[in-house]
């Protein structure tokens, strides 16, 4: 392998990556449970809301609302095997967890949610009087 | 160093070098310390194991389509590579509330005390999570010895 190809800057950025945040939270789950990243991006009808939950799956994953604060909570399906013994380790394996105060204007009855490669990408539709609406304007 | 020269250009910090450095060397196995995680600054961290005949490898790489990671096995050295994408719709009347997850090209490598097989070596991605098997070299497999009676 030529070295010198291997270390070229690429012509993009760089990912630095962050170590997992760990967060105290007063459930009675075991395990070390972490602060996923998130994105969130409103559009004109609803808010798009992407977090990095790695290792887990659909089934793994609880959304709850209660009085306008979203909570996501996931665990982990990608636990070791007992059997291999660790010889390096640059992260934790446990749950995830963030909350949310939501908008007056989401429609939390419509609220979609899915689970892509580690990714969980959720929905939330903006409550129809709220969406921004486009007036024609009509000629003379 | 040649390997960094591109790197080390005027006014950059010489810590951020030396975490580059750092990262790009990555596992200097022996020394070690398995357990307790290491990793600042690292993308993607990654988890080594053994398991008798092969070696794992695991690593978070949420949001990474398969197509856009290479793994390529060489003697003793694995390297992995790719590029993690985030693209969204971006139409008018779009607002960036925010911004926590990164996208962008990443690199690491590992050497192994020993010798894989790389034509036996089996990679999967799922949930976000990769995994590879990196059977050991046959020659450096642990060997369980029979003692015969007399």
């Amino acid at each position: 392998m030529d070295e010198r190809t291997e270390n070229v800057p690429s012509p993009r950025g760089e990912l630095h990556g962050r170590e997992k945040q760990a967060v105290t939270q007063e459930t009675t789950r075991s395990g070390p449970v972490f602060r996923p990243d998130v994105d969130i991006v409103e559009r004109a009808d609803d808010f798009l809301v992407t977090a990095d939950v790695p290792g887990v799956r659909a089934e793994g994953l609880t959304i709850r609302l209660e009085e306008g604060v979203l909570s996501i909570d996931a665990v982990s399906a990608a636990e070791p095997d007992p059997a291999w013994t660790p010889v390096h380790a640059e992260y934790r394996i446990g749950g995830w967890h963030r909350r949310f105060v939501l908008p007056d204007r989401v429609d939390a009855e419509r609220i979609g949610a899915e689970m892509k490669e580690g990714v969980l990408e959720l929905v939330l539709p903006k409550l129809a009087k709220h969406r921004p609406r486009r007036i024609e304007v009509r000629a003379q | 160093m040649a390997l960094y020269g591109s790197t080390h250009r005027a006014g950059m910090d010489p810590w951020a070098l030396l975490d580059r450095v750092r990262r790009e060397m990555d596992a200097a196995w022996p020394g070690l310390a398995a357990r307790s995680p290491v990793a600042a600054n690292v993308y993607p961290p990654v988890n080594l194991y053994d398991h008798g005949d092969e070696f794992i490898l695991t690593a978070e790489v949420p949001g990474v389509r398969h197509e856009d990671l290479e793994i390529t096995i060489e003697a003793n050295r694995i390297a992995l590579r790719g590029e993690r994408k985030i693209d969204y719709p971006l139409e008018p009347g779009t607002n960036v509330h925010r911004r926590e997850r990164e996208s962008g090209f990443f690199r690491r490598a590992f050497e192994f005390p020993v010798p894989v097989d790389a034509e036996k070596a089996e990679a999967v991605c799922r949930d976000g999570i990769l995994r590879v098997r990196l059977p050991k070299a046959a020659s450096h497999r642990p060997r369980q010895i029979t003692v015969n009676a007399a």
